[in-house]
C-alpha cells in the first residue's frame, strides 16, 4: 500500500504525519490519531456517525478522502469537549438523557453544534432539518432535540447554565428519581471505546469470503492464491473446528462455517486474518469457490410442502409449532352474533442498530480464549463457544463491549466463532469490523409474517372465540425462531379474556436471510392482527375502540391463554388513562377522522408541507432539504 | 389545509411478559459498600443503551445509602463477574435490578449489624441514604464514609454479599400450551394521530399518546426514553421499512436503500407512566423496552381507517399501498372493509 504524508490541524493541534494513500479521513482520525470518537455507522454519507468539521463546515468523514484534508483545520467530538469540561450541547445531551447506546451521539453533537453555529436562534423546525442527516436508532430523536433547544436557551442566554444540573435530588429514595445518566458523559464526548474502536499489540485483522448464492453445494475451495498473500496469517474454514460446529439461541442448527453447503446470500464460508485490513481483503478475493447451485425455497408456504429441504437432516423445514388450545371454539363460533375473518401480514425489517457488528478476540495470560463483543447474551454464547471449541467453559471467557444499539440483533453468535478460531490458529488477537453492507446482509432479521385471524363475537361485543393461525419465515437458520413463535403464540390474542381459542404459529426455514430476535419477539406481528381486528369488530358492532377493549379486558384473577392465574392486570387502568390523555372522543371506528373534535392539539408535531419536507436523491431514497 | 389532507386518530392496546419466556430466570450480583461511602457492583450487565447502569446505579444507592453517582457497576465479564445472562426479553430492570437489590440488602445488613453494636441500638433502627447513616430515635448519626472505616478497622468487618434473584417460569405444555410462561406481566396502549395526503399516498404521524404500566418507574425519564425510541422503531416498522428479498438476494442492502425514520418523520410522543407494582419482587418494577413498541403499529393502521376509510393490513403502509387502496374502493363504491 503506497502512503503519503499529511500536514493539517486537527482540534488545533498541528499535525505532521504519514498515512496510507487509500485512507478516508475517517480512517486517519481513527487509525492514526485515535481519535474514535468519530464512529462508522455506514461508510457511505447516510448516517452521520463520522461528522467532523472541515475549515468549520460540517462535513461526513466517510466521504472525503484523507488527502483532501491536507492543509485543513478538522475539528472532531474530541475537540468540542471533554467528560471533565463539556461544551453546552454536551452537557444538554446530558441533562435531557438524549444518549441511549450513544453509538450516534458524537455525530448528533456535531450536527447540532453545526446548527446552532450557523443559526444560534433555531427554531425547533430549523434544528429538525438541519439535523435529518443524522440517524439515531435508539432515542426516536425526541429528548435530542429538547436536548438542542436547551443547549440554544443557555447560549442565548434565556435560560441560566443551572438547568444542566436540575435532576431530582429526592429527600428518601432514590427510586422513580430522574437521577443523572451515568453513562452520558463518556458517551456525548466520544470518549467511550466499542468493540470497534479497541486496539491491541500484534492485531491482525480479520475478513470473510461470503456466499452470494442462496442454496448451493460447495464442491471445491481454492486457497492456494491468497495463502501466497503477504501479511497473510491465517486462514479458517469449517474443518478448523475443533468440537461440535453449531450455535443458534434456541436450535444449534448453524456452524460456524459454511459445511458442505450454503444455505443463505451472506452465510460465512472462509475468514482469513492479516497483518492489515487490506491484505486480508486481497486473501479474499483471492480465493476460489466452485459451487453447484440448488433448487432455493424463498416462499414458507412452499416450505411446508417439504419438497426441498434446507436442512436434510430434520427431515422437515418446520423449525417451531406452538399451539395454544383453550375451550371449543367451533361450538363458541355457533353461538357467535358476528364472526370477522381476515388475514394480515408483516414484512422483514432490518435492526438497523448503528454500531454495526465487530469484536477483538485473542488467548489472556492463563492461556484462556477470550472475546470482546458487543454481545447480548455472553452467557449462552461462553456455553455455545466451549462446545464448538472444544474446551473446559472456564478457558472460554466472553466480555461485553458496550453495545452501541442491539433490539435483538446482538443475540446471535454470528462472528464470535470465526474470531476465536483465528486467535486459536495465530496466537494472535484477531479484530473484525462489518461493514454496513456486510451486516445488512448476513445477520437476521424481524420475522415476516402472515397471519389468518377468525374472530366470534356476541352484539355486546364479548369476544367469545379466536382461531388465530401465523406461519413465519424463519430463514435459513434457526437463530431465536423458536422463541419468536412461542412469544407469538402466548401474546397473540392480546390482553384480553377469551374462553376459546385455538392459536397456533409456525417457523418454517428457506433460503431467505435468516430471522431472529428483535424488539418485541413475534408478539408484535400477532398482536398487531389482533387490535386490527377488534377496530374492525368494533366498527360492524358500532361501538367505541376503547370499549370493546374494555370489555373484554383481563382483570386480576382471570385466566390467560396459557391458563395461568393473573395476579394483577392493569389494562383497564392503562386504557382509561390513555383515554383521558388523548382526550380521546368518542364514537364507532367508522371512518369518522372528518368529522371529530379531539384532534390537531399542541401535543401533535406540525405536519410538513409534502415536498417541502423530502427530496428524493438519484437512488430513489428519501433525504431532507 | 388542503383538500387531499386527511387526518385520523385510531388506538391499540397490548401486552407483554417480562423476562425469559417459560423457562426459567436468573441473575445474580455481588454487591459491597467501599471505603468513602461508595459502593462496588458486579453483575453480567453492560449498558445496551437503554439505561441500565443508571437504574442499577439508584437501586443499589437506594438499598446502600450511598449517592448514585458514588456506585461502581463492573465490566460484564464471563470470567470476573456473576451471571446475570442476556441482555434482551425485557428483563434488565426485573432481573438484575432485583439481584443488585438483594445483594446490596446483604450487604447492608453486616454494616448495620456492626453500627448496631458501635452505637449499642437495635439493628432494626439503623436506616442510610444518600451517603448518611443514622439510628432512628436517638442522635446517633454519621457519614457512611466514617462507618464504613469504623466497620472495617474496628470490627474488621467488610461488607459484601452476593444474592441471586430467580424468576418462577414453566414450559408449555405440548399440546394445548398450558404453563406460566412470566410471573410479571405488563399492559400498555396507545393512541396515534395521522395525516395521510390521498393524492400522494403519504402517512405522516403527528402524535403519540402512550400510557404503559411498568410496575414501577424507577427512572421515569429513561422509560420516556424507551417509549420514544420504540415508537419511532415502530414508525419505521408501519410506514416505510422493508428489508425486501428477490430470490434470496437482498435490494436493500445498504443505508441507501433501507430506510429509516428520521428527524422529520418522528410524532410528538406524550407519555403517561402507569404503576401497577409486581407483587413478586422487591422492587415492584416490571420492565418497558420491547412492550413500548407493540401497540404503535395497529393504533397508526387504525388511525389511517379513521382518516380515509381504507385498512392496511400488510405492513408497511407505503404510499403506493394507500394509493391502491384508495383506488380499490372507489371502484367498489364501498367505503367499509377494503
Ligand atoms: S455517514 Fe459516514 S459513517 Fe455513516
Ligand atoms: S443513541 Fe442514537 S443510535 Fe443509539
Amino acid at each position: 500500500m503506497s502512503s503519503m504524508e499529511l500536514k493539517l490541524t486537527v482540534n488545533g493541534q498541528k499535525i505532521k504525519k504519514t498515512t496510507q494513500s487509500h485512507y478516508r479521513l475517517l480512517d486517519f482520525l481513527r487509525e492514526d490519531l485515535d481519535l474514535t470518537g468519530s464512529k462508522e455507522g455506514c461508510g457511505a454519507g447516510e448516517c452521520g456517525t463520522c461528522s467532523v468539521f472541515i475549515n468549520g463546515k460540517l462535513v461526513k468523514s466517510c466521504l472525503v478522502p484523507a488527502a483532501k484534508a491536507e492543509g485543513a483545520k478538522i475539528e472532531t467530538v474530541e475537540g468540542i469537549g471533554n467528560p471533565e469540561k463539556m461544551s453546552e450541547i454536551q452537557k444538554a445531551f446530558c441533562a435531557t438523557g438524549a444518549s441511549q447506546c450513544g453509538f450516534c451521539i458524537p455525530g448528533m453533537v456535531m450536527a447540532a453544534t453545526s446548527t446552532l453555529r450557523n443559526n444560534p436562534k433555531a427554531s425547533l423546525e430549523q434544528i429538525k432539518e438541519e439535523m435529518g442527516g443524522n440517524i439515531c436508532r435508539c432515542t426516536g430523536y425526541q429528548k435530542i432535540f429538547d436536548a438542542v433547544e436547551m443547549a440554544r436557551d443557555v447560549i442565548n442566554k434565556e435560560k441560566s447554565e443551572k438547568v444542566f444540573e436540575e435532576y431530582d435530588k429526592p429527600a428518601n429514595s432514590f427510586i422513580g428519581a430522574n437521577v443523572k445518566r451515568i453513562d452520558a458523559p463518556s458517551k456525548v464526548t466520544g470518549r467511550l471505546k466499542y468493540a470497534a474502536d479497541m486496539k491491541m499489540p500484534n492485531m491482525l485483522h480479520m475478513q470473510v469470503l461470503r456466499s452470494d448464492r442462496p442454496h448451493a453445494k460447495i464442491l471445491n475451495i481454492d486457497l492456494s492464491k491468497a495463502k501466497k498473500i503477504e501479511g497473510v496469517r491465517g486462514i479458517v474454514t469449517c474443518d478448523d473446528v475443533p468440537g461440535i460446529d453449531n450455535f443458534g439461541v434456541f436450535i444449534e442448527d448453524q456452524p460456524v462455517l459454511a459445511k458442505d453447503k450454503v444455505r443463505y446470500v451472506g452465510e460465512a464460508i472462509i475468514a482469513v486474518a492479516a497483518d492489515t485490513l487490506e491484505q486480508a481483503k486481497d486473501a479474499v478475493n483471492a480465493i476460489k469457490i466452485k459451487y453447484k447451485d440448488l433448487p432455493a425455497l424463498y416462499d414458507p408456504e412452499e416450505a411446508l410442502k417439504e419438497k426441498i429441504l434446507i436442512h436434510e437432516h430434520y427431515k422437515t423445514n418446520l423449525v417451531k409449532h406452538i399451539p395454544i388450545r383453550k375451550g371449543n371454539t367451533e361450538e363458541a363460533f355457533k353461538k357467535a352474533d358476528v364472526v370477522i375473518e381476515d388475514e394480515f401480514a408483516t414484512q422483514p425489517v432490518e435492526h438497523a442498530y448503528l454500531e454495526p457488528m465487530a469484536g477483538v478476540s485473542y488467548i489472556d495470560q492463563d492461556g484462556v480464549l477470550t472475546i470482546v463483543s458487543p454481545s447480548q447474551n455472553i452467557t449462552h454464547h461462553r456455553h455455545m463457544m466451549a462446545k464448538i471449541m472444544n474446551l473446559p467453559i472456564h478457558k472460554v471467557r466472553f466480555i461485553m463491549s458496550p453495545v452501541g444499539g442491539g433490539f435483538g440483533g446482538k443475540e446471535d453468535m454470528i462472528y464470535q466463532g470465526m474470531l476465536a478460531l483465528l486467535a486459536t490458529k495465530t496466537r494472535q488477537p484477531i479484530k473484525y469490523v462489518m461493514t454496513r453492507e456486510e451486516d445488512i446482509v448476513s445477520t437476521a432479521k424481524r420475522h415476516p409474517s402472515r397471519t389468518k385471524y377468525k374472530m366470534g363475537l356476541t352484539k355486546a361485543g364479548r369476544i367469545l372465540a379466536a382461531e388465530i393461525s401465523m406461519l413465519a419465515d424463519g430463514g435459513a437458520y434457526g437463530c431465536s425462531t423458536e422463541g419468536v413463535m412461542r412469544k407469538a403464540a402466548i401474546l397473540g390474542a392480546g390482553p384480553y379474556n377469551i374462553e376459546n381459542l385455538k392459536m397456533d404459529t409456525r417457523g418454517v426455514y428457506t433460503n431467505n436471510t435468516p430471522s431472529g430476535a428483535f424488539r418485541s419477539f413475534g408478539a408484535l406481528q400477532t398482536e398487531f392482527a389482533t387490535e386490527s381486528m377488534l377496530d374492525i369488530a368494533a366498527e360492524k358492532l358500532n361501538m367505541d375502540p376503547f370499549e370493546i377493549r374494555r370489555i373484554n379486558a383481563f382483570v386480576k384473577g382471570n385466566i390467560t391463554h396459557t391458563k395461568q392465574e393473573l395476579n394483577s392486570a392493569s389494562i383497564n387502568t392503562v386504557l382509561n388513562e390513555l383515554e383521558k390523555l388523548a382526550s380521546w372522543e368518542k364514537g364507532s371506528p367508522q371512518s369518522r377522522g372528518n368529522s371529530r373534535k379531539d384532534m390537531f392539539s399542541k401535543d401533535n408535531r406540525d405536519a410538513c408541507e409534502l415536498g417541502a419536507r423530502l427530496k428524493t436523491n438519484g437512488n430513489g431514497k428519501r433525504v431532507a432539504r | 389545509m388542503s383538500l387531499t389532507k386527511k387526518r385520523g386518530r385510531g388506538v391499540a392496546a397490548s401486552w407483554y411478559g417480562i423476562a425469559r419466556t417459560a423457562a426459567m430466570d436468573q441473575a445474580g450480583a455481588w454487591a459491597e459498600i467501599d471505603d468513602g461511602g461508595s459502593a462496588k457492583i458486579s453483575t453480567g450487565v453492560t449498558e445496551i443503551g437503554e439505561g441500565i447502569l443508571t437504574v442499577l446505579a439508584q437501586v443499589a444507592a437506594d438499598e446502600l445509602g450511598v449517592k448514585p453517582e458514588n456506585v461502581m457497576i463492573g465490566e460484564n465479564d464471563t470470567s470476573r463477574s456473576p451471571e446475570a445472562a442476556h441482555a434482551g426479553a425485557t428483563r434488565q430492570t426485573y432481573m438484575i435490578g432485583n439481584a443488585v437489590a438483594l445483594a446490596c440488602r446483604g450487604a447492608r445488613q453486616k454494616l448495620f449489624d456492626v453500627m448496631a453494636k458501635e452505637w449499642k441500638v437495635d439493628a432494626n433502627t439503623i436506616k442510610a441514604h444518600n451517603g448518611e447513616i443514622w439510628s432512628e430515635g436517638t442522635n446517633y448519626k454519621m457519614e457512611m464514609s466514617e462507618s464504613i472505616h469504623i466497620c472495617k478497622k474496628k470490627y474488621g468487618v467488610i461488607p459484601v454479599a452476593g444474592e441471586n434473584y430467580t424468576s418462577h417460569h414453566t414450559g408449555l405444555d405440548p399440546v394445548d400450551g398450558s404453563g406460566r410462561p412470566w410471573q410479571a406481566y405488563v399492559f400498555g396502549g396507545q393512541v396515534a394521530e395521522v395525516e395521510v395526503d390521498t393524492a400522494t399516498g403519504e402517512v405522516q404521524l403527528l402524535g403519540i399518546w402512550a400510557c404503559h404500566d411498568v410496575g414501577k418507574a424507577i427512572n421515569p425519564k429513561g422509560v420516556e426514553g424507551q417509549i420514544e425510541g420504540g415508537v419511532v422503531q415502530a414508525v419505521g416498522q408501519a410506514l416505510m421499512e422493508n428489508y425486501e428479498l428477490e430470490k434470496g438476494r437482498t435490494k436493500s442492502g445498504s443505508f441507501a436503500k433501507y430506510i429509516l425514520p428520521t428527524s422529520l418523520d418522528v410524532p410528538k410522543v406524550t407519555s403517561k407512566i402507569v404503576e401497577d407494582p409486581d407483587p413478586l419482587s422487591p422492587l415492584g418494577a416490571k420492565g418497558i423496552g420491547e412492550p413500548a413498541m407493540v401497540p404503535t403499529s395497529p393504533a397508526i393502521m387504525n388511525a389511517i381507517y379513521d382518516a380515509i376509510g381504507v385498512r392496511i393490513k400488510s405492513l408497511p403502509a407505503t404510499p403506493e399501498k394507500i394509493l391502491n387502496a384508495l383506488k380499490e374502493k372507489k371502484q367498489n363504491g364501498s367505503r367499509k372493509f377494503n
